[in-house]
C-alpha cells in the first residue's frame, strides 16, 4: 500500500507533463488521472486503513492519509473528472487540462501531508496552477483576477513561512504537532495564512469576485476543491491539537454568518453561489470531526451549481425572474438546492445531520439561523419561473454527463450516514427549509438592500492580514 | 537580536509596500522585497549553531555546522517565488497594453462587475 500511495501521488504530475508530450490524448490522460485518485480514495474509505508515510530522519516530514483525507480526496477526484466531461467537447487546448490535472495532484499532496513544509509546497503550486486557469480565457478582467489571487496569495503564503520557521526554531521539526510549545506569534502567522488562502472569514472576501468572474469550469474546480486545500490543514491541526480546537470553531462560525449574510442580498447568481461557498466552509470548520463528508458533499453540489449557473440565460436574479427558463434545469437546480439546505434523500442531509451531532452547545443556534440563511438563499433558485422546453442556450452532452456523476454520486453518499434518518431529524430539516422559504417569500424577495463590496478592494485584502493576525495572536494568547 | 530586528523590518517594509504603492510592478517589487525578508530570516535561524557549511572535511570546526534544514527549505521557496514573480510581472505586461500606467486602482475600477 506504501507503494501505491506514493504512485498516487506522482501519478497526476506525470499524467501533467504527459499530456503537453501527447496534446492529442489530453482529455483521455487527464481522465485516468482524476480516476486512479477516485479509486485510491474509495479503497482508503472501505478499507478504514490509515497510511504514515515518514522520510528518513525526516524533521517532521510526513504523510498520512486516513479517513478524513479519504473523503477530500474523492472530492477532489470526482470534481476533478467532472470538470474534465464538462469541458470535453469544448474547445480548450491541452494547456487547460495539463494545469487541471496539475492543481488536482498538488491538492492531493496538501490533502496527505502533516508537516508545514509539504504543505507549503503543495499550497503554492496550487495557487500558481489555479492562477493560470483562471487566466485561461487572456482577457484583461481575468487576468487581473488571476493577478490578485496570486498576490493575495503569495503574501499570505510569506507570513505563514516565518511562521513555519518559528515552528522549526522550537522543535527542529515540522509536523503540525509542533504547534503545541511554538511561540504564539508562529501559530498567529501560520493560521492567517491558511485562513486566508482557505477563504474563511474576513481573509477571505477575495473569495466571492474570484470565483464569480472565472469560467463557469474554472469556478466548479475552485469552489469545489481549491479552498478546501486550506481548510483541510486548520481541521487537521484542530484535530491534532485540543487547545486549537476552539479557535477553529469560532472562525468556523463567524465565516458562516459572514458567508451566508452576503449570499442572502446578493443579486447575482455565480456571487450568490461564491459567497455560500464562504459560509459552507465555516459549517466545516465549525465541527472539525464532521468535515470530511461535509467537504464531500459540498464539493459536488457547488461544482454542480456552478455549472447550472453557467447554463442559464442570464446572471442578474431580476432578469431571470422576468423570463422562465427551462425546466429540466429548474429541476436540477432544485435537486441541488434541496441537497445544499439539507433535504432528506440528498447526503446533504447526512452532513448537515453529523456536523449538528458534533458541534458544541453554543454553537448549534448560531449554526441553526445560518442553515435557515442557506434555505433562503437558495430559495431564490427554487422560486424561479420555468417552463417546459424554453430554449435557452445550447447545452453539451458533457455537461448532462458532469451533472449526472455530481448529483449521482450525491445520492449514492447517503449510505456513508444512513443513521441520520429518524422523525426528529427529518421534521427538523423539513421545518428549516419551510422556514427560510417563507422568510424568502415574505421578506427577502423584494428588498433592494445591496451588500457593499467596498472591503474586496485588493488594498482592504492585504490590509485586513494584518487584523486577523493580530486577531489569532490576541486568542492564542489569552 | 539586531539581525533578526533587521530582516523583520524587510518583511514589514515590503508588506506596506505592497498596501501603499500603486503601480502594479512595484506592488510585485513589493512582493519580492517581502520574500527577500523572508529568506534572510531563514537564513538566520539556520547560522544559529554556526556558520560552516555541513561537509565532514570541515570537522575541525568543532561541529560550529550550519543547519542544513532551513536552508534546504527556502531553496525551494525561493524557487517557487522567483516563478511566481516571473508569472505575475508576465500578467502586468499584459494588462499594460490596455492601461499603461499600470495604476491598481484605475484597472480595479475597469476590471470589477
Amino acid at each position: 500500500m506504501n507503494t501505491i500511495s506514493i504512485a498516487w501521488i506522482a501519478l497526476p504530475f506525470v499524467a501533467g507533463f504527459l499530456i503537453f508530450i501527447l496534446p492529442k490524448l489530453d482529455r483521455q490522460i487527464a481522465m485516468l488521472a482524476a480516476l486512479g485518485s477516485a479509486g485510491y480514495a474509495l479503497q482508503i474509505l472501505t478499507s478504514r486503513s490509515s497510511i504514515e508515510l515518514l522520510l528518513l530522519d525526516n524533521f517532521g516530514v510526513t504523510l498520512v492519509i486516513d479517513s478524513l483525507s479519504g473523503y477530500f480526496i474523492l472530492t477532489n477526484a470526482l470534481v476533478t473528472a467532472a470538470v474534465i466531461l464538462y469541458c470535453w467537447q469544448t474547445e480548450k487546448v491541452a494547456f487547460f487540462y495539463g494545469q487541471l490535472i496539475i492543481l488536482h495532484g498538488s491538492l492531493n499532496a496538501a490533502f496527505a501531508c502533516t508537516d508545514f513544509v509539504s504543505l507549503y509546497v503543495a499550497l503554492e503550486v496550487s495557487g500558481i496552477a489555479a492562477a493560470l486557469l483562471i487566466a485561461y480565457p487572456r482577457t484583461d478582467r481575468s487576468i487581473w483576477v488571476a493577478l490578485r489571487y496570486l498576490l493575495v496569495s503569495n503574501v499570505a503564503m510569506l507570513f505563514y513561512l516565518v511562521g513555519a520557521v518559528l515552528v522549526y526554531k522550537a522543535h527542529h521539526s515540522f509536523t503540525f504537532a509542533g504547534l503545541r510549545g511554538a511561540p504564539p506569534e508562529a501559530l498567529a502567522l501560520i493560521f492567517m495564512g491558511l485562513l486566508t488562502k482557505g477563504g474563511v472569514f474576513v481573509s477571505g472576501l477575495w473569495l466571492p469576485l474570484t470565483h464569480s468572474e472565472s469560467e463557469t469550469p474554472v469556478s466548479a474546480m475552485l469552489s469545489g476543491i481549491v479552498v478546501k486545500a486550506g481548510v483541510y490543514p486548520l481541521v487537521r491541526c484542530a484535530l491534532i491539537l485540543d487547545e486549537i480546537d476552539p479557535i477553529i470553531r469560532v472562525f468556523g462560525v463567524g465565516t458562516a454568518i459572514l458567508g451566508v449574510s452576503y449570499a442572502i442580498f446578493e443579486k447575482d447568481t455565480k456571487r450568490m453561489l461564491a459567497s455560500s461557498t464562504l459560509s459552507q466552509l465555516g459549517f466545516m470548520l465549525a465541527a472539525p470531526e464532521a468535515s470530511g463528508f461535509y467537504a464531500l458533499t459540498h464539493g459536488l453540489v457547488k461544482s454542480a451549481l456552478f455549472m447550472l449557473a453557467g447554463a442559464l440565460p442570464s446572471r442578474n436574479f431580476k432578469e431571470l425572474q422576468q423570463q422562465p427558463i427551462d425546466r429540466t434545469l429548474w429541476l436540477l437546480f432544485v435537486i441541488a438546492g434541496f441537497s445544499i439546505s439539507g433535504f432528506p434523500l440528498l447526503s446533504g442531509f447526512g452532513a448537515k445531520v453529523l456536523t449538528m451531532k458534533n458541534l458544541l452547545p453554543w454553537q448549534e443556534i448560531v449554526m441553526n439561523v445560518v442553515m435557515v440563511g442557506t434555505a433562503i438563499a437558495f430559495a431564490k433558485f427554487i422560486f424561479l419561473p420555468q417552463q417546459p422546453g424554453v430554449n435557452t442556450k445550447p447545452i453539451k452532452q458533457g455537461f448532462w454527463l458532469a451533472i449526472g456523476l455530481l448529483l449521482g454520486t450525491l445520492f449514492v453518499a447517503n449510505i456513508v450516514y444512513f443513521e441520520a434518518y429518524d422523525v426528529k431529524n427529518t421534521i427538523k430539516a423539513i421545518a428549516i427549509i419551510a422556514t427560510g422559504w417563507l422568510a424568502y417569500l415574505a421578506i427577502f424577495k423584494r428588498t433592494p438592500l445591496k451588500l457593499p463590496r467596498i472591503f474586496e478592494q485588493f488594498d482592504d485584502l492585504i490590509g485586513v492580514m494584518t487584523l486577523v493576525s493580530i486577531l489569532l495572536f490576541w486568542a492564542t494568547f489569552v | 537580536m539586531l539581525l533578526e530586528a533587521f530582516t523583520l523590518a524587510t518583511i514589514l517594509c515590503g508588506f506596506f509596500a505592497i498596501i501603499f504603492k500603486q503601480n502594479l510592478v512595484m506592488k510585485v517589487f513589493a512582493m519580492d522585497v517581502m520574500s527577500t525578508g523572508v529568506i534572510a530570516y531563514y537564513v538566520l535561524i539556520a547560522a544559529r549553531g554556526g556558520l560552516f557549511t555541513p561537509i565532514s572535511g570541515n570537522a575541525t570546526n568543532n561541529g560550529t555546522y550550519a543547519d542544513p534544514v532551513p536552508q534546504s527549505v527556502i531553496l525551494t521557496a525561493i524557487v517557487i517565488g522567483f516563478s511566481i514573480q516571473a508569472l505575475m510581472l508576465v500578467g502586468a505586461m499584459k494588462l499594460a497594453k490596455d492601461s499603461p500606467t499600470l495604476n491598481t486602482r484605475e484597472i480595479e475600477k475597469e476590471n470589477s462587475p
